[in-house]
Formats: structure tokens, C-alpha cells, sequence
């Protein structure tokens, strides 16, 4: 459990460092990091090699351009990678249009934000998640696997599971609870 | 604003892992854009989508992969323009679609008192806004799929409750309900529906659907 939260903690200080020094070598390991990672993950939403190694680079190339941007205080290097990833995927694959918040609008009222955001330590809870993740009753793994790995929404995984909608919604609630707790849990 | 009617969460996690389709992503990143409580959820989600990107199965990158990029490294990006933020009272996430204000929207006059304006339909769902000066309703109405209806400006009530800006009512298949506007400001929504594939026979099929709605 300390070697991958270590591993996590470095991930993220690779990505800072090629926001502020533009740390080629910082660059090269993230590079052989992520970059079959993510064409894994795009692969498995079926996408053919060639295009998901395309889109695999495209990736890294926004986390060298956006990389001044990251935040450690705010996600891991491996969820913020995976949001690029998932909207290079809408955009080229799935071609639509991706409705996203600025986080950085100053409308947004903050009185309710999480008080100890600040402190999360997004790399140590990322291995706590995992552990989480890999702990879930199979029927609740089940979807949330569904909905990372197969594009679909709850509807489409009730039609295909053959489950009522309200198992499916109850089976997320308790998920989402486990996997909240695992996050909320200390550091 | 003090929101009290949530997306589930069932919606938060599509959206949050990329398995929503457009027409509901817009409906949360809308509802996301003034409730900073889905927003936590939704960024403990994208830490659960991380988390299982690094136990995905890597598929090797070619040789040639890393010269690529490294080639690639010293272009200038693109520059999308930036756009004047103009006082407006379109919710961000909408402004792509319908532009800066409401009033100068291309409205579709439906019956007295009631416009609709689609937005965009993707597969089986799709995205309209709809506005209902006070006083005026929807038929009673029931749906295929889900039904998600968040208020933009005023507030309306049906059998279940009254709804406020920001709120979001989830209506199930086959609930029948039968929304009206309520005095004050127009009542604007952004209603999204869902209709999944029904495979014959599954389910039984549903009639009494008016204005399409």
C-alpha cells in the first residue's frame, strides 16, 4: 500500500514539473506512463489501434501544453489524465460536443466547497480508491465498470442487464457511498 | 441558491466517467455550473475514473510513438478565441448553444403562453428548453424513458412538489405528471429526456403522450 501512494505522489510531481521547468524527461516518463494506458482505455471503449494510439497522443501532447494548469490539490495526475482522455474520446470518437463547467468562473459561489479541499491529498486517496474499487460487491463493480468501460449510461446498462432502472440507481448510491467513504477515510 | 431537488447520482457518475450522452451531459454540467455540491461529487467520481484508468490493461504505444510527440512538443497550439464574458443570464454551459440571453433564444411558440427550443438530440435523448409564462402547463404527460426537467428562471409545481431555480426533477417512465408555472418571473426549464431502447415485449408500451412532450 505505501509503494503505489508513493508512485501516485510522484506521477504528480512529474506532471507539475512540466508545468513550471517544461521537464522534458519529466515529460518522457509520464509519457511511458500514461501513454498505453490511456490507448488501453480507449482500445477497451473500442476504439481500433491506430486511431487509439492517435488519440493516446493527443493526450500526452495536451498534458505537455496543459501541464501549468494541473493542480495536485485538486486531483491526481491519473484523474486529471483521465478527463483529458475522456474528452479527447467524446470529441474525435464519439464526435460531440463535451458541456463542461469552468472551474475557475468566478460566479461559483464557494461557501459550500469541501472545507478541507485543500488538504486532500488526491495521490495517497487515489490508492485507498483502488482499494475500494477492487473491494466492491461484484453487482455494484459490475456497473460502475460499465459506465468507464462500455460508454454506457444507466439506462442503457438497465436495458442490457435486464434490470429495473431503480436497482441499478440503488446499486451507484451504494457504490458511490463505499467509494466516498474510502476517500473521506483519514490520511 | 439553495438547491434541494438533485440529479441522481446515477447521472454525476455518466457524466463524470464520459458515458453520458450529450444531450444529459449539458443537463448536469448546466445543473454542476450552480451547485457546488454536485460539483464535489462529481470530482470524487473523476478520482474513481483515474483510479481505474491506472489498473487498466496497457496497450503498447509503436516505436515511433514518443518521436512523434516529441516532435510535436515545440508547436503552438491553437488558440480558441476567448470569448468577453457579457453579463448574461444563460447558464454557461448553455451559451454554446442558444447564446447570450434567453429573450433573443429562437423560441418555438407551442400553445398560449408555452415555447420550446431543442437544443441538440443524440441517439434517443434530447435537450429543449421550455418556457411557460405563469399560469401555464404541460398536459399530463408520461414518458418512455426518464425525464429530467432543471429550472432556469421562475419556478413551476406538479403533484410532487414545487421546483426552483436550479433544482432538478427526475420523472421515471410511465409517471404520470402535470407541470404548471408558477406566478412571478417566466418559468424557464431545461428539459432533457431519455428514451433507451425498449426491446419488444419487455416492457409494455405506453400511449398518451401530447405535444410530444
Amino acid at each position: 500500500m505505501e509503494r503505489p501512494a508513493v508512485e501516485a505522489v510522484h506521477l504528480n510531481a512529474l506532471v507539475v514539473a512540466v508545468g513550471r521547468a517544461r521537464d522534458r524527461a519529466a515529460f518522457k516518463e509520464l509519457f511511458d506512463h500514461f501513454a498505453p494506458r490511456v490507448k488501453g482505455y480507449l482500445m477497451r471503449l473500442g476504439a481500433g489501434g491506430a486511431v487509439a494510439e492517435d488519440l493516446a497522443q493527443e493526450a500526452m501532447l495536451t498534458l505537455w501544453r496543459k501541464a501549468e494548469l494541473f493542480d495536485p490539490e485538486k486531483a491526481s495526475a491519473s484523474t486529471w489524465i483521465f478527463t483529458i482522455a475522456r474528452n479527447i474520446r467524446i470529441d474525435a470518437i464519439r464526435r460531440e460536443r463535451r458541456p463542461e463547467i469552468d472551474a475557475n468562473d468566478p460566479t461559483f459561489l464557494p461557501e459550500a466547497e469541501r472545507q478541507a479541499d485543500e488538504k486532500m491529498d488526491w495521490a495517497k486517496a487515489e490508492d485507498r480508491l483502488k482499494l475500494a474499487l477492487a473491494d466492491l460487491p461484484r453487482e455494484q463493480a459490475q456497473i460502475i465498470e460499465l459506465s468507464f468501460l462500455a460508454d454506457k449510461p444507466h439506462s442503457a446498462i438497465a436495458a442490457e442487464l435486464g434490470l429495473p432502472l431503480g436497482t441499478v440507481k440503488s446499486r451507484i448510491r451504494l457504490a458511490m457511498a463505499r467509494l466516498r467513504t474510502a476517500l473521506g477515510d483519514g490520511t | 441558491m439553495s438547491i434541494t431537488h438533485h440529479p441522481g447520482e446515477e447521472l454525476l457518475l455518466s457524466y463524470a466517467l464520459g458515458a453520458s450522452s450529450e444531450p444529459v451531459a449539458l443537463l448536469v454540467a448546466t445543473h454542476l455550473s450552480v451547485c457546488s455540491a454536485c460539483r464535489e461529487s462529481v470530482k470524487d467520481m473523476e478520482a474513481a475514473g483515474g483510479a481505474m484508468l491506472t489498473t487498466v490493461e496497457p496497450a503498447p504505444m509503436s516505436d515511433s510513438a514518443l518521436r512523434s510527440v516529441w516532435s510535436r512538443l515545440d508547436e503552438k497550439p491553437l488558440q480558441r478565441p476567448v470569448v468577453a464574458g457579457s453579463p448574461s443570464d444563460v447558464p454557461p454551459p448553455l451559451r454554446a448553444y442558444i447564446g447570450d440571453e434567453f429573450a433573443k433564444a429562437r423560441w418555438i411558440p407551442v400553445a398560449p403562453g408555452l415555447a420550446h427550443l431543442p437544443l441538440v438530440t443524440r441517439g434517443g435523448a434530447r435537450a429543449r428548453l421550455i418556457r411557460a409564462r405563469p399560469g401555464a402547463g404541460v398536459a399530463v404527460h408520461t414518458h418512455r424513458g426518464e425525464e429530467w426537467t432543471m429550472v432556469l428562471t421562475g419556478s413551476y409545481h406538479d403533484e410532487t412538489g414545487r421546483y426552483l431555480p436550479g433544482d432538478v426533477q427526475t420523472t421515471t417512465p410511465m409517471v404520470l405528471h402535470q407541470p404548471e408555472a408558477d406566478e412571478g418571473p417566466v418559468c424557464i426549464n431545461l428539459a432533457v429526456t431519455d428514451a433507451p431502447l425498449i426491446f419488444q415485449g419487455l416492457l409494455p408500451k405506453i400511449v398518451g403522450k401530447v405535444f410530444g412532450f
